[in-house]
């Protein structure tokens, strides 16, 4: 029977019945046909039976309700061996133990906020304020050496008893940049000093140039001390002077070194042109001749020199120095290196200065520590 | 779903919270269908990604108990002040955790982007932001001012702190809420709960200036629920912090499986105070209607004590998670124990 070519108003009751029943079992046939196809489909592609599992895999899963025992059969207490590794520091650590640790390990918790408090407090403390501000740019500073940093430590512990527990608002700063026990980072902020900011830092910054000014004057105050004015003298005199003494004009002062022939502060060639320039071109050093031997012996004599003056860089000067007969250039320059060492080494007289081996191209650098050592 | 977390060293108030968030129905499905896009600048440090390992390891199938070493690494560098090794409350790790994956979800990582509660749409928003409403009233021209806070949790006083419990509110004598009389002996959560709700007289020391009248006058405050997350946790004060005395309140509180908030909330007291008839609890409205799914309970003293919980799986099976150990309990340890964060979850889902 087509629908199209009927029109349902023409028709009686019982046609009526009979398309309503067609339509059903079209769609019931529909339907049936269906779920033949997808199980059809599941059996072929060998889902059919996922869902089902066998009782001896279940028994596996099955929660175990017996006491002593957890959920899954095992018993209590069997992990107490767990490590885990540390994402700060990746040490392996005992999993158990692993809050302690990682509190230490990123600064945070009681203790560590207690030493930034007390670290806080005693800056707050008008007395102490610029010498922990050095202290605190001890520890940030780079190119202070290890010692330095914990003499600004053992200092900090003596001031425990004084000071008082500061107020937290600073500890979120102070966690991050100064760690207990942990070297701070250099670009750690450090807390405002309650006074000027900058005058704490200036003076130690004069210090600083105090020490190295001071430093220097010293030999030469030294020298000045006996130190001669050739105006005075008359060239035999000179002569004779010249003949024991270093005689090298400061010009600073104006006045005659009273050291010796082989002081290590002046260098042969400017003695030369003292002795040049007092007593005409025709004198010369008293031991100009023989200049290679002369250069054991100036080692040999720096060395003594040093080694009164506690010096551990003579070692490596030894060397560079030694049995060379090479060009006189080299010499010189050796020994104006020389010159700059025990320069700096009269200053401080500190052993710490067996660091400037490796850096002798550039002295100053390894010697500022010692300077400051020598102040502080 | 079930394993077993190791303590690191005092870090059972961080398990029994992780536990009930990895039981959360809601939260489950988000995660496990991998719906966390990462828009963080540095993926290590989300701690939403974190969490989507959790529930991998969760879901994993292994017996052996997870190490959370590294969400504890997390949660400890973005919420400095929960970070130390030391006893600390479960409450507070839960809201500092929910800040924190809220942040992390917008890809906040300093907290510096502007929050509008009102606009995140994140998924610790959907589940867990509800909104409570206070009304203040003014006793003189009857103006009602009213603000709408958002809240992750529902703190609840309890009987036996040093602020008076009883009468729930100011002349009535205990009123039948929720089909069940107070009965003198054992509090019940529905107390507490109308207590919290109820209209609180501000005193004269406490006079606020009345838009309506323009004048400071005495007025009443009252709290109800604007809007109820879907999950819903509700903290028991059991710590009292007070300027005379710090001790933990042991009453035992009652609370059941089954809740109706239907009471409590914003829309009933409007009718309620609009003399509409109050529909029996059992009405048609399913929307209030939730059921707890996690209990996290404190045994021990204030400063020193141990965290466990009960969890909900498939209906009516609940496990005692300890640590690293999870053993099967009945429904009537469950409501026995103490409570101190109770985990409720909306029983019938609406779509927006």
């Amino acid at each position: 029977m087509k629908m199209e070519d009927m029109s349902l108003s023409g028709l009686d009751n019982s046609k009526l019945e009979a398309i309503a029943h067609e339509i059903y079992t079209e769609l019931v046939e529909d339907a049936c046909l269906g779920l033949c196809f997808e199980v059809h489909r599941a059996v072929k592609c060998g889902y059919f039976f996922l869902d089902d599992t066998d009782p001896d895999s279940t028994k596996d899963f099955e929660i175990v309700d017996q006491p002593g025992v957890d959920i899954f059969g095992q018993v209590y207490n069997q992990w107490k061996n767990k490590e885990c590794v540390c994402p700060n520091c990746s040490r392996s650590i005992a999993a158990s133990r692993f809050a302690p640790h990682l509190e230490k390990c990123l600064g945070m918790g009681r203790n560590s906020s207690r030493i930034a408090n007390r670290r806080i407090a005693s800056s707050n403390n008008m007395n102490k304020s610029e010498s922990d501000q050095e202290d605190n740019d001890d520890i940030n500073d780079n190119d202070w050496s290890y010692g330095s940093e914990k003499k600004a430590k053992k200092r900090k512990s003596d001031k425990v008893r004084g000071g008082t527990e500061g107020g937290a608002a600073g500890t979120g700063v102070r966690d991050g940049g100064d760690m207990g026990g942990h070297r701070a980072p250099p670009n750690a902020p450090l807390p405002p000093s309650p006074q000027n900011p900058n005058s704490p830092r200036r003076s130690k910054a004069l210090k600083h140039k105090n020490g190295e000014i001071g430093g220097n004057p010293d030999p030469f105050k030294y020298s000045n001390s006996a130190g001669i004015n050739y105006e005075t003298l008359g060239p035999e005199e000179l002569r004779t002077l010249l003949t024991t003494q270093c005689g090298v004009i400061s010009e600073h002062t104006k006045k005659m070194c009273t050291r010796s022939l082989r002081c290590p502060q002046h260098t042969d060639e400017q003695r030369r042109s003292v002795r040049v320039y007092l007593l005409g071109p025709s004198a010369s050093l008293p031991e100009a001749e023989g200049s290679v031997e002369n250069d054991s012996f100036e080692v040999a004599e720096s060395q003594a020199i040093m080694s009164r003056l506690q010096w551990d860089g003579s070692s490596d000067i030894s060397p560079s120095d030694s049995a060379s007969s090479k060009a006189s250039t080299n010499n010189s320059e050796s020994r104006k290196t020389k010159k700059k060492k025990p320069h700096l080494g009269l200053v401080s007289g500190a052993p710490g200065l067996g660091s400037s081996k490796k850096k002798k191209p550039k002295p100053p650098a390894p010697h500022t520590p010692s300077i400051y050592d020598d102040i502080n | 779903g079930l394993r077993g977390l190791i303590n690191l060293g005092n870090t059972c108030f961080m398990n029994c919270i992780v536990q009930a968030l990895t039981h959360t129905p809601l939260l489950r499905d988000f995660f496990l269908s991998d719906r966390h896009k990462c828009e963080m600048q540095s993926p290590s440090s989300c701690l939403v990604c974190e969490m989507s390992t959790l529930f991998q390891e969760f879901y994993s199938g292994h017996r052996s108990p997870h190490i959370p070493y590294r969400l504890l690494h997390l949660v400890w560098t973005h919420a400095r002040h929960l970070a130390g090794y030391e006893q600390q409350d479960a409450h507070e790790f839960l809201i500092a955790a929910l800040d924190v994956l809220h942040r992390h979800c917008k890809g906040d990582d300093n907290g510096k982007k502007a929050n509008n509660p009102n606009h995140c749409n994140c998924i610790i928003d959907q589940i867990f932001t509800g909104g409570l409403q206070s009304d203040v009233t003014c006793q003189v021209c009857h103006g009602v001012s009213t603000t709408i806070d958002p809240f992750w949790d529902i703190s609840l006083d309890l009987p036996g702190s040093s602020t008076p419990f009883w009468p729930l509110s100011p002349g009535s004598d205990g009123s039948v809420v929720n089909g069940e009389s107070h009965v003198s002996g054992t509090t019940t959560l529905t107390d507490c709960l109308r207590r919290f709700t109820r209209p609180e007289h501000l005193g004269s020391s406490a006079k606020i200036k009345c838009s309506g009248c323009h004048s400071y006058q005495e007025s009443t405050k009252q709290l109800t629920m604007k809007k109820l997350p879907i999950v819903a946790c509700f903290h028991l004060k059991r710590f009292e912090h007070s300027a005379k005395l710090r001790r933990k309140i042991t009453t035992y509180v009652s609370f059941p499986l089954e809740l109706d908030m239907t009471p409590f909330m914003a829309s009933s007291k409007e009718s309620r105070m609009n003399g509409q008839y109050q529909q029996p609890t059992d009405s048609l409205n399913n929307d209030n209607k939730y059921s707890l799914f996690a209990v996290v309970n404190h045994q021990g003293t204030l400063e020193s004590g141990h965290y466990t919980s009960f969890i909900r799986q498939h209906k009516d099976q609940w496990f005692k998670c300890d640590d690293a150990i999870i053993t099967k309990a009945s429904i009537k340890d469950v409501l026995d124990s103490e409570g101190y964060l109770l985990f409720y979850h909306k029983q019938f889902l609406e779509y927006e």
